[in-house]
């Protein structure tokens, strides 16, 4: 098998392998990140914690449940800690910079969420100070704010009579360790949420939002689901209690189509990248009718000839998309900055990898195996009289 | 100037038939994936802002950016409802305004395929006055007010479970029957309507979210959104400046048009950032695709270009003949690509607006503007691929050129 | 008397053109010794072009046998016929063929590859075969970078690179000038005297055909006459 051959003949007209090669290395590149983004949005769900349970109104995301639910809630059997949580829904300073906030129990939290990693400020001044807030370090990097500063809050749920932003100190910043908790996210104080609403000094819904149980080692998830649901079933408001990844992948449901339609989009892109490289090797193959002659003249097997063109398509579908993939892994934590809000998680995971690295070489083998076989049944003398 | 006949272009593609099929339909299928998802953004932002009237106005709460934040207590509601002069009063002297609750509820889908949120809106008599035929009875009859009736919208009905004539609906612990399926040329058709104050009870919800009216024409609302206004601010006039320093109620007033051009934006921008970034991504790899075939067509007819030259033909000329021949590509790929896009009309399919968490269903849209900008595309990569080669031809010097053969 | 290479046995081709069946060799029966220089030659459509195919493999008549070597290639399959032609024929063509990406000397390694040999070994061979053709100093050239008379060299050190049974040569000096063409006879002549090469030439030019040492001629597919001499001066 003649391995310079094969590297001469891609290389014998350089503009038009290169333009192959850096088509493919496009195509497998956006086919990389359209799959993460499907993978991102399950994320949330993978990821999830088998200990814990969040316990929501059955009616809807958007009705509050009691505050006295708490104390019921953990004195249920198999219940080891109880967190409130809140949707802030406010925004700093322009309603596109979106970012979650939570109102919640600070020291529950911390218990209950192991993942969370404080990185820098004082553990101890988030659990004490009243105005404090735990900020992820993706969301304090993209705005430039640092442990001690005074971040402002435009309350768009929760609005002050003042009619200025609420305003909370950094004490701490934190790096999640999974996907489970994304990095951009603010946590204060429920109580400094509830005395201000009690004050008068802001408006917005009573109650508490969600509540997230934490299951004592050994308890029966199933069974304390029930157990919670049927403790509420004649009101005031109805619980649905879940497990995490449920309670994650219930938006993911919401959003309906979506990998249907990514990989719709995925397999156009294949199709045509596959139609590019399939015309490539069939021009590349048309002006080797005459070599093909002399290499079977010279008494190369129909099979080695075979194994000559196709080699020549592999090789170079592996250059451009592995090119592409590498491209897809090396802008991978860029991206996931980029998209951090909407797609947290995105990540180029093996499984991203090597469906790429897959389909590449499926793309060489379709591309390569027409010229191949016309190769392989040519006849010699026809050969060597083209003019290709 | 004489220039080379465009048969010639015709037949050279022709002969070159395996090459210009596949590079044709190279393109064909880089346009059908981004006018597939030009299609989908135009579907979705055309449901909600073609359907918004300028003449209906939404008031919210200071500080709200969609109506799920809003809110307004009764007797605040009352006051601006009975004394606002530019709300306007029908010919019976009925004022046209009506306070609305409204939140997403928890529905499992029909499909088994798991759960949406479908935005429930209690609403009263002045409502139906103030979107007039917006809102048509399609099956059944309108729910009687004071009762738990509700009407279902349309797009619902084989979405959801129990969306269908004659089922029960429980919201929390009260049940509701559906005595009516209405249309809606906008997103009301993705939700389910009540008697407000029967609503507001079984939902636990004592409050009003937000306040429509048409206003009596001629009011200048005066408001620009921070996406409508050329410094990206919001900017306040006319009756919503006076309404933001109100004592007794102050609020936000803005057209329906603007208030669910508002709904779209985030979801909007997703698609349409989708859309420039598949365009530009398979955009380059088409380029490339296409700069190929030229390539090689240009080698294999290096002999006729001398030819041509010899024969008089201008390098200017040489050069429009091969940029023709790389636009006739494109423009191949560019139809072929939008017939394979144009199944996809019509289409339904529905998704979770993430601004409002709300179900919302809609279909691809493939407007003739969807189809000009598609061709448009596959002309601008005819070009670019095309560029380079005709220029190649076009500096080939005769006698090198007819040397190669 | 030098034993027979080659015969051939009834031999029988026929090509279908436009309908109408042309029978390009016919019934031919011919006997080759081995070591001499054989010119094939016949006007147009005499049949010696599919002759020469025939006897390397590349062609198979449609009745007959054709035995080199004491081996009837006839039964050969095309997995069989190439290996064959690996071991035993060496190629020389009218327009060289040789691979345009490819260097000279790596032109003539091409055929070594199909043998077991060493890296080293297959280099060692075909310079040394570049060196028999006197074009040493050219070894790392690509075929553009030659004249047409120095393309034919390396063709004929690729065509004796793997030391073959027989050297078939298809017009070798149609598309050479007056002078290549000799040099290219006469490396031919040498390599049959000195080397004891077995060698067919198909040729039109009487004049190259003085090269040889016996003259077959083909007419409508049918044998002519052998001409039986000594070679002349070129």
């Amino acid at each position: 098998m003649p391995f310079s051959l094969i590297a001469k003949n891609l290389f014998k007209h350089p503009l038009r392998a290169l333009l192959t090669a850096a088509s493919l290395a496009v195509a497998l590149f956006l086919l990389c990140v359209l799959r993460s983004l499907v993978v991102a949005l399950d994320v949330g769900v993978r990821n999830a914690a088998a200990n814990r349970l969040i316990v929501q109104s059955s009616t809807s995301l958007f009705v509050y449940l009691p505050e006295a639910y708490e104390a019921k809630l953990a004195s249920i059997e198999g219940v080891q800690n109880v967190c409130k949580w809140n949707w802030f829904g406010g925004y700093y300073q322009d309603p596109k910079n979106f970012f979650a906030q939570f109102a919640t129990d600070p020291e529950a939290l911390l218990a209950m969420y192991p993942e969370i990693e404080i990185v820098s400020g004082s553990r101890e001044e988030f659990l004490k100070e009243r105005q404090a807030c735990l900020l992820g370090e993706g969301t304090a990097e993209k705005y430039g704010f640092k442990v001690g500063d005074n971040f402002p809050l435009i309350g768009a749920l929760f609005q002050r009579t003042d009619g200025e932003p609420w305003s909370f100190k950094v004490a701490a910043i934190y790096r999640s360790k999974k996907s489970s908790v994304d990095n951009n996210t603010l946590f204060f104080n429920y109580e400094y949420l509830h005395k201000t609403i009690d004050a008068g000094q802001a408006g917005g819904p009573q109650g508490v939002g969600i509540f997230v149980l934490e299951l004592a080692p050994g308890a029966d998830r199933v069974q304390v689901a029930s157990a919670v649901d049927a403790l509420f079933e004649g009101g005031p408001q109805r619980t649905q209690t879940a497990t995490e990844a449920e309670f994650n992948a219930q938006f993911v449901s919401m959003i309906g189509n979506v990998p249907l339609f990514v990989t719709s989009i995925g397999g156009g892109v294949m199709i045509a990248i596959l139609l590019a490289t399939l015309n490539t090797m069939l021009m590349a193959a048309r002006e080797q009718t005459r070599d093909v002659g002399v290499l079977k003249a010279l008494g190369f097997s129909d099979g080695s000839v075979f194994g000559l063109l196709l080699s020549q398509s592999l090789l170079l579908c592996i250059a451009g998309g592995g090119a592409g993939i590498a491209l897809a892994v090396l802008s991978g934590p860029g991206m996931a900055i980029k998209l951090g809000t909407m797609f947290p998680g995105y990540e180029v995971t093996k499984g991203t990898i090597m469906q790429a690295a897959i389909l590449t070489i499926a793309i060489g083998f379709f591309a390569g195996i027409t010229p191949a076989l016309r190769a392989r049944g040519m006849s010699v003398i026809s050969a060597l009289r083209s003019n290709a | 100037m004489a220039l080379v006949p465009i048969s010639y272009n015709l037949r050279s593609l022709f002969v070159r038939r395996s090459a210009t099929l596949l590079t044709v339909l190279g393109i064909g299928a880089t346009v059908a994936v981004v006018s597939g998802v030009l299609a989908l953004e135009q579907g979705f932002s055309t449901l909600f802002t073609d359907s918004g009237r300028d003449d209906v106005a939404i008031f919210l709460r200071q500080g709200a950016t969609n109506e799920g934040d809003s809110s307004f207590t009764r007797e605040r509601a009352e006051i601006l409802m009975k004394t606002l002069p530019e709300i306007a009063s029908d010919s019976a002297g009925q004022r046209l305004v009506s306070a609305e609750c409204y939140l997403a509820v928890r529905r499992n889908k029909v499909s088994g395929a798991g759960e949406t949120n479908v935005p429930v809106r209690g609403v009263q008599p002045p409502t139906f006055l103030v979107y007039g035929d917006d809102i048509r009875i399609g099956a059944g009859r309108n729910f009687t007010p004071g009762t738990d009736e509700v009407i279902v919208g349309r797009k619902l009905v084989d979405r959801v479970e129990h969306c269908e004539l004659g089922d029960t609906i429980t919201f929390n612990t009260t049940p509701f029957r559906v005595v009516g399926i209405f249309d809606n040329a906008g997103p009301f058709a993705s939700e389910i309507w009540g008697d407000r104050d029967r609503l507001s009870e079984a939902l636990e919800r004592p409050v009003f979210n937000r306040i429509v009216a048409r206003l009596v024409p001629g009011t200048e609302i005066g408001f620009t959104p921070t996406w409508a206004s050329t410094d990206g601010k919001e900017h306040l006039d006319g009756l919503s400046a006076r309404l933001d320093k109100d004592v007794q109620v102050p609020c936000r007033v803005m057209t329906e048009r603007q208030y669910l051009t508002g709904q779209t934006q985030a979801l909007s921008t997703v698609l349409k950032i989708l859309g420039s970034f598949l365009a530009l991504v398979m955009g380059v790899a088409a380029v490339f695709t296409a700069t190929n075939t030229m390539l090689a067509a240009l080698a294999a007819r290096t002999s006729e270009i001398g030819i041509l030259t010899s024969l008089g033909f201008r390098p200017l000329a040489i050069f429009s003949s091969f940029m023709l021949e790389a636009l006739l590509l494109g423009l191949c790929g560019g139809i072929v690509g939008c017939l394979f896009a144009l199944p996809l009309n019509g289409v339904r399919t529905g998704t979770m607006n993430f601004q409002t968490f709300t179900e919302v269903a809609f279909a691809f849209r493939l407007t003739p503007h969807v189809l000009i900008r598609a061709v448009g595309f596959s002309l601008v990569l005819g070009l670019l691929g095309g560029a380079w080669p005709a220029l190649r031809a076009a500096a080939m010097s005769p006698t090198r050129a007819m040397r190669r053969e | 008397m030098s034993e027979i290479l080659i015969r051939l046995q009834a031999v029988t081709k026929t090509y279908t053109r436009g309908g109408e069946a042309l029978r390009v060799l016919d019934d031919l029966d011919l006997e080759m010794e081995s070591g001499t220089f054989f010119a094939l030659m016949g006007p147009s459509g005499s049949g010696k072009t599919t002759l020469l195919n025939m006897l390397g493999g590349l062609d198979r008549p449609d009745s007959g046998a054709i035995v080199i070597a004491g081996e009837d290639i006839t039964g050969f399959d095309n997995a069989e016929l190439a290996q064959w032609r690996a071991a035993n024929v060496g190629f020389v063509f009218q327009g060289f063929n040789l691979i345009p990406v490819l260097t000279a000397r790596e032109n003539v390694e091409l055929p070594l590859l199909l043998a077991p040999l060493s890296r080293k070994q297959r280099r060692e061979k075909a310079e040394y075969a570049l060196e028999l053709v006197g074009l040493s100093d050219r070894m790392k050239h690509r075929p553009a970078q030659l004249s047409g008379g120095q393309e034919q060299r390396v063709a004929i050190a690729r065509a004796i690179v793997t030391d073959p049974t027989l050297i078939l040569a298809d017009e070798p000096t149609g598309d050479l000038d007056r002078s290549s063409a000799a040099a290219v006879l006469k490396l031919l002549g040498t390599l049959n005297s000195e080397l004891g090469k077995t060698i067919l030439m198909v040729t039109h030019d009487p004049h190259a055909a003085e090269c040889a040492q016996t003259i077959v001629h083909l007419d409508k597919g049918q044998l002519g006459s052998i001409e039986r001499r000594v070679p002349g001066a070129v």
